[in-house]
């Protein structure tokens, strides 16, 4: 039916690079320099930001390097050539658990925040139920189209966040961001944990190589992807800090909406630039949610060949929405957040570099 | 899902239709015999005899060969007939005392390469050919006794003649549109393209109507695979008629459940050139001057040709303003409807406070208010379609009034209302094809409900489907938000902005043409 080339179907190393940006920047950037202020105390969180983007980007590139060894072979696929079956069986499976847990907590994050700036009477339900169903829409259609889907909504996100900057620089102060240097390396360490957890979302490349055009430039795409968000958390960091000073940035709930909040656009066009921000915001959080419910349904069909995609997004679905309507507040909801987090670290990190480690000393590798 | 059980249907039904013919074969076809007076009267009886049937015997020369004519009055030239058919015949080969042979193959054969001074002849044995022939507006020379027939091509009906396209109006290029002709369709664009490798692939369609559908392409230019899928799909086509070159778009295109038009229409020759040479394939149908294009992306769609003849300053501004144009046409009133009863903080505080102030008195919500407008708009539209030019002013006469004024002073409806509903008309004006306007006609009620019931977050949402589906969408299996998603920069210069010409050295990477390279280097 299609006469679009299997090198059209596979997705290049920039491609990879965006998608691996789109997903790292979602919610984690809106609520980041609050942990981080709260962390540092001071202007020198820029530091546990580049810090832990470093470590992010070495994470990353050893995951590159384990995918990379198998070409065309999904993760349940090489895990289990590494390690058996049966444990492959249970990686994936919490795998799948963590990621669709990832899901039920961006969407519960739409729903949280869409309330605050924009709605003051719809429910939190119905706004979190509207964007699932766009969500599985997406998941439905072909994958390489829901991955170009990051290719049109990051440049719009990202020209709008600059705009924002650009409007914000005359609020800034130089007595906010002083004493540089003041905080120990302690706190330092502590800052990098904090937004560590702003920074999972690269692990996608161990699902998605196989759908790369040349799997062994999986490591160069991660280092691209993640440079976007280290740069962007750094002058966000620091303009946030610059405008509201680091006491008051630990006591705002999504920093980033709040500097667009400041914004007063000349000519007096729009008021209330945060709700116009978020509203865009969306768009990214969309793409985020996309790919991690797609990545569930990889991996759930690299388990069970022969049930159809759809089916595993409308059994998926339900659980999803039921997880995001647990959390009762927002405490609830920012420790359900970490919870997710370092499950994460654990299933999509640690054991990843444990079977790297044992691929190599045994040898394993892929065919083409 | 749903689009593989419709394939599955409609192949099933393919294959029922093509049983139900093969079943039919096995009735005795009409054959031709070497009686003139049987041969006449199969011909009559296939056709029934109808009034517009031509059949005048005759006899050759000096000798008592009779012979006959088989035309249909009308599809055929008659002054071409008398002089270069009958004239010769009765006349020159008198006049140049010729020896008639007695074999009435021999006379065929004489006919044939001497005596019929016509440029397209030929001999048949079969008869379905030869009826098929005389329907499409030859004629058939039967001679008593032989075992062959003459078809002499003298097509030659009153067409209409080259006029401006009515729907593609431009200030500059050229003012000559398609006709009904499929034949002064190809001469048009064989007269901008004199390139040995341009090609008219020839094809029937339409049990009963027998159509005919010509596949243009430039061989070394358009990409194979894409012919092939052309080739095919057309191939696969199986109706009764086809009136216009829609019957072959929805037949042919990836999604009949998608809003948007997969495959372009245009009456404008210079268009199809254009679309040629950029490696596109061009569908010519008989009986309309819509000409299909394919395949498209969104970006074809809302690019006019005068973008290439202006200066590239004033194409790219003007693409510019047509995707804003694109935008506005599709979003304005939703914008309306989130702002006003959803987030009215958004709107600068004076501008709130005199929508409020206009809006007083109003008794529907902004929604009920917007609905019943653009749906009027829609009702204007469709009815300045069908009505004759002459009482076509007083739609707009009435429209203006009753929308623009009397509605307001009845506190229907709110002025402001009046000036959303008037700039997402004028927009989608500004949209160059009629196809993708009406696209985002069917979009707006969709974007209007989703900020009737989210405010701006709904309008967020609209967007991400529309692009998800748009994302999703191919035309002929390519992608049809093509250079941007996928991204493929090389064909950036010609999708937004136009860039100079001497720039655009390649063609679009997106159709893989065979030949690339528009130029050998750029201007000087």
């Amino acid at each position: 039916m299609s006469t679009q080339t299997l090198a059209e179907k596979l997705i290049s190393k920039t491609h990879m690079g965006i998608n691996i940006a789109s997903v790292t920047i979602g919610v984690g950037i809106l609520t980041f320099p609050r942990a981080l202020a709260k962390a540092t105390g001071a202007f020198d969180g820029w530091i546990s930001v580049i810090v832990s983007g470093l470590c992010a980007c070495v994470i990353g590139w050893l995951l590159a390097k384990l995918a990379a060894r198998f070409p065309r072979q999904s993760f349940f696929e090489y895990t289990s050539i590494i390690a058996s079956k049966p444990i492959s069986y249970i990686l994936t499976f919490l795998v799948c658990i963590y990621t669709m847990l990832f899901v039920s907590f961006e969407i519960r994050a739409i729903g949280n925040i869409a309330k605050q700036y924009l709605f003051y009477n719809t429910p939190v339900e119905m706004i979190t139920l509207s964007f699932l169903l766009i969500v599985q829409y997406a998941v439905v259609g072909t994958r390489v189209s829901m991955l170009r889907l990051n290719l049109l909504f990051l440049p719009v996100v990202l020209v709008v966040l600059f705009i924002v900057l650009l409007f914000t620089t005359q609020l800034l102060e130089i007595e906010n961001i002083r004493p540089y240097f003041s905080s120990d390396w302690r706190s330092l360490l502590e800052g990098s944990k904090e937004v560590g957890l702003s920074y999972s979302g690269f692990e996608i490349i161990l699902f998605y190589t196989m759908l790369m055009k040349k799997p062994q430039e999986g490591a160069m795409a991660v280092t691209l992807g993640l440079s976007i968000p280290i740069l962007l958390y750094m002058t966000i960091y620091m303009f946030v800090i610059g405008v509201f000073s680091a006491e008051v940035a630990t006591n705002l709930t999504y920093p980033t909406i709040e500097l667009a909040k400041e914004v007063e656009i000349p000519g007096g066009f729009f008021e209330r630039v945060e709700s116009i921000f978020f509203t865009i915001w969306i768009m990214t959080i969309f793409n985020t949610c996309a790919m991690w419910l797609d990545i569930t349904v990889l991996n759930l069909s690299s388990m069970f060949h022969k049930v159809h995609k759809t089916i595993w997004v409308l059994i998926l679905s339900p659980m999803i929405y039921f997880v995001a309507m647990l959390p009762q507040n927002l405490v609830d909801f920012f420790t359900f957040a970490d919870g997710v987090t370092y499950f994460g670290m654990i299933v999509v990190y640690l054991c990843p570099i444990l079977l790297l480690l044992i691929a190599v000393i045994r040898g394993v590798k892929g065919h083409e | 899902m749903m689009r593989r059980f419709l394939s599955q249907r409609r192949k099933k039904k393919t294959s029922s239709l093509i049983a139900e013919r093969l079943q039919q074969r096995n009735d005795p076809a009409p054959t031709l015999s070497t009686s003139l007076q049987q041969n006449m009267e199969t011909f009559k009886t296939v056709l029934g005899s109808p009034h517009d049937l031509l059949i005048r015997s005759f006899y050759i020369g000096n000798t008592n060969h009779s012979c006959a004519v088989i035309a249909i009055d009308g599809l055929a030239n008659c002054d071409m007939l008398d002089m270069q058919v009958l004239g010769h015949i009765q006349l020159m080969i008198s006049t140049a005392s010729k020896v008639v042979p007695t074999e009435p193959d021999e006379i065929i054969r004489m006919l044939y390469e001497e005596v019929l001074s016509v440029v397209e002849i030929s001999k048949s044995t079969d008869f379905t050919k030869t009826l098929e022939s005389i329907l499409s507006g030859d004629t058939a020379l039967i001679v008593d006794g032989a075992s062959e027939i003459i078809v002499i091509d003298s097509k030659g009906w009153k067409t209409r003649s080259i006029e401006e396209p009515v729907s593609e109006g431009l200030v500059r290029g050229p003012r000559d549109g398609f006709t009904e002709s499929i034949r002064d369709n190809t001469v048009h664009i064989r007269r901008r393209i004199k390139d040995p490798n341009l090609r008219f692939e020839g094809s029937i369609v339409g049990r009963r109507s027998r159509t005919d559908v010509i596949i243009a392409y430039i061989d070394n230019i358009a990409d194979p695979e894409l012919l092939n899928e052309v080739r095919r799909r057309i191939s696969t086509i199986d109706v009764d008629e086809v009136e216009e070159s829609g019957f072959i778009e929805q037949w042919i295109e990836d999604d009949f459940l998608s809003p948007f038009p997969q495959i372009h229409n245009t009456e404008r020759p210079d268009k199809v050139s254009g679309a040629l040479f950029q490696g596109r394939i061009a569908v010519l149908v008989d009986g309309t001057p819509m000409v299909l294009i394919l395949p498209v992306t969104i970006g074809l769609l809302l690019h006019s040709p005068e973008d290439y003849y202006e200066r590239w300053i004033v194409g790219s501004l003007a693409r510019l303003l047509r995707y804003l144009a694109a935008f506005l046409a599709v979003y304005s009133p939703a914008f309306y409807i989130a702002l006003v009863t959803f987030h009215p903080g958004l709107i600068p505080s004076d501008l709130a406070f005199s929508i409020a102030a206009t809006r007083d008195g109003v008794p529907f919500p902004a929604f009920v208010e917007a609905i019943m407008m653009v749906t009027t708009m829609e009702l204007l539209q469709e009815a300045g379609i069908r009505l004759p030019k002459p009482i076509g002013q007083t739609i707009g006469i009435v429209g203006g009034l009753v929308i623009g004024d009397a509605a307001v002073s009845a506190g229907i409806v709110s002025p402001v209302m009046v000036i959303v509903v008037a700039l997402t008309a004028i927009a989608s004006f500004a949209i160059p094809s009629y196809h993708l306007a009406i696209a985002f006609r069917m979009i707006r009620f969709f974007a209007m409900f989703m900020a009737g019931i989210f405010g701006i977050y709904g309008v967020v949402l609209s967007f991400i489907t529309i692009m998800i589906h748009l994302s999703n969408l191919t035309s002929i299996g390519y992608p049809y938000l093509a250079p941007l998603a996928p991204q493929m920069p090389r064909d950036w210069k010609d999708m937004i902005l136009r860039a100079p010409v001497t720039f655009l050295k390649t063609r679009p990477d997106a159709l893989h043409p065979k030949d690339e390279n528009r130029m050998q280097t750029g201007g000087s």
